[in-house]
């Protein structure tokens, strides 16, 4: 068996435009799926009840179906249905934010109801408004406690992004795929990809943990 | 719009064979998974040097890949390195398991660690040797606080064997799509590849919260 790396320096330019979309679709979607599972826990915790059902429904759906799935419907199928196309790179935001918020939003629930619910009682019998409490009492600790749900979150989201490639968005995985199938060297090229996923993904995984580690202390009460 | 719905019923038979296939991918990586995941958790915990740190890497390195990659570097690499020629669903059974592998291994370790060391050092004060404590005392209370686990990554891995469609193994996302291709009746057979996963999947979920409320350890 001989290996030839010359074919990562050959295409050293076309693999890192995948890196960069990668870490670009990774950051969106991230902050993407963390602001819309916020709303739709504060919408199953505090909003009407008649609406409580169906957030439960949406979130054990997307529990339910793989990504895979909800990439090549946002895809192929949403066209169909609404008449929007969207380019790659926006359908692979809009269906990795559509199955992510889920997770999202229960890890913003269960971080909201580890804080036990006698110093909400103790901040309203002190006058606090719901909005002052859930700002300066419940978020501050809940947000300490949910970090390393986050954190794993995060790297599933990096790792999830890879299976945009099946939609034609030119991230990494996608571009190791084209380079491959023209060299005719899967070895070297995949190898490749690995070594740099493993890069991005294990200090996301060592320094949330790190952080956490830091600041643990402020999310106990 | 024009739908037409009969495509689903007429592939009937592709679409519950390609279930099945699913289905049983999962079982069998899951068989595979809890096994060796055991065995890399306890090679992790108590093995000799070199052996443990080899067991870190390949646990932190499945760990921190996508798993689409795993499969196509499966698909290509194996064969090569292993000399034989693979089927389709063998491979894909293969990336899955080494996958799983990791996480269950991780999952092991952590339920063995989370028991405290005080009681091993009580049942070993009691006379018992390192094997008994292990299985008497440890494993009992481990069990409880690995299931729940276990249960969550099976759904995981329940919808990570779509991924497994990339190099054409026939379970249900490849025969789906495949059926989409050939009758361009895309919305149709996409949104029921979505409902069988869904079927299958949501009462899984819901089974998954009620062992972790039956399991939940209050200390």
């Amino acid at each position: 068996m001989d290996f030839d790396f010359a074919v990562i320096t050959d295409h050293w330019r076309f693999l890192a435009s995948g890196v960069g979309v990668t870490l670009a679709l990774s950051i969106a979607s991230g902050v993407t799926s963390i602001a819309a599972g916020l709303v739709v826990a504060l919408a199953r915790l505090y909003g009407p009840r008649w609406l409580r059902p169906m957030i439960v429904l949406y979130i054990d759906s997307m529990r339910a179906i793989p990504v895979l799935v909800v990439l090549v419907w946002t895809f192929f199928a949403l066209p169909i249905v609404a008449g929007i196309t969207l380019p790659p790179f926006w359908a692979a935001l809009v269906g990795l934010t559509i199955h992510l918020a889920a997770y999202a939003a229960e890890i913003f629930r269960a971080g909201i109801e580890s804080v036990r619910p006698g110093q909400t009682r103790a901040s309203l019998a002190l006058g606090m408004s719901r909005a002052q409490i859930a700002r300066r009492i419940v978020l501050p600790q809940a947000t300490v406690r949910m970090l390393p749900a986050f954190g794993s979150l995060l790297s599933i989201t990096i790792k999830d992004t890879a299976i945009a490639s099946v939609i034609a968005v030119p991230e990494l995985m996608r571009q190791s795929e084209t380079v491959q199938g023209q060299s005719f060297q899967p070895i070297e090229v995949y190898t490749f990809a690995m070594l740099v996923y493993f890069l991005i993904l294990f200090p996301v995984t060592r320094g949330v943990d790190r952080i956490y580690r830091r600041l643990a202390h402020l999310g106990r009460s | 719009m024009n739908l037409d719905w009969s495509v689903v019923w007429l592939n009937r038979d592709a679409l519950i064979a390609a279930t099945g296939t699913t289905i049983m991918l999962t079982i069998a990586t899951m068989a595979i998974a809890v096994p060796c995941g055991i065995v890399v958790a306890i090679l992790r915990l108590y093995a000799w040097g070199p052996v443990r740190a080899a067991a870190t890497f390949y646990v932190e390195l499945f760990r921190n890949l996508p798993l689409i990659l795993v499969v196509f570097w499966a698909f290509y690499v194996l064969p090569i390195l292993t000399g034989l020629s693979l089927s389709p669903l063998a491979t894909g059974l293969a990336a899955l398991a080494l996958n799983v592998t990791a996480y269950n291994a991780e999952t092991f370790r952590a339920g063995i660690n989370s028991i405290r060391r005080g009681q091993v050092e009580a049942a070993m004060a009691l006379g018992m040797s390192r094997a008994q404590a292990l299985r008497r005392v440890i494993v009992p209370q481990a069990v409880r606080r690995i299931l729940p686990v276990l249960a969550s990554t099976w759904v995981s891995l329940f919808k990570d064997t779509s991924l497994v469609s990339v190099i054409a193994v026939t379970e249900l996302a490849y025969v789906a799509m495949q059926i989409r291709a050939q009758s361009f009746r895309v919305l149709e057979m996409l949104t029921a590849m979505a409902a069988i996963y869904w079927l299958l999947g949501y009462p899984q979920a819901k089974l998954v919260d009620w062992i972790q409320r039956r399991y939940a350890v209050t200390e």
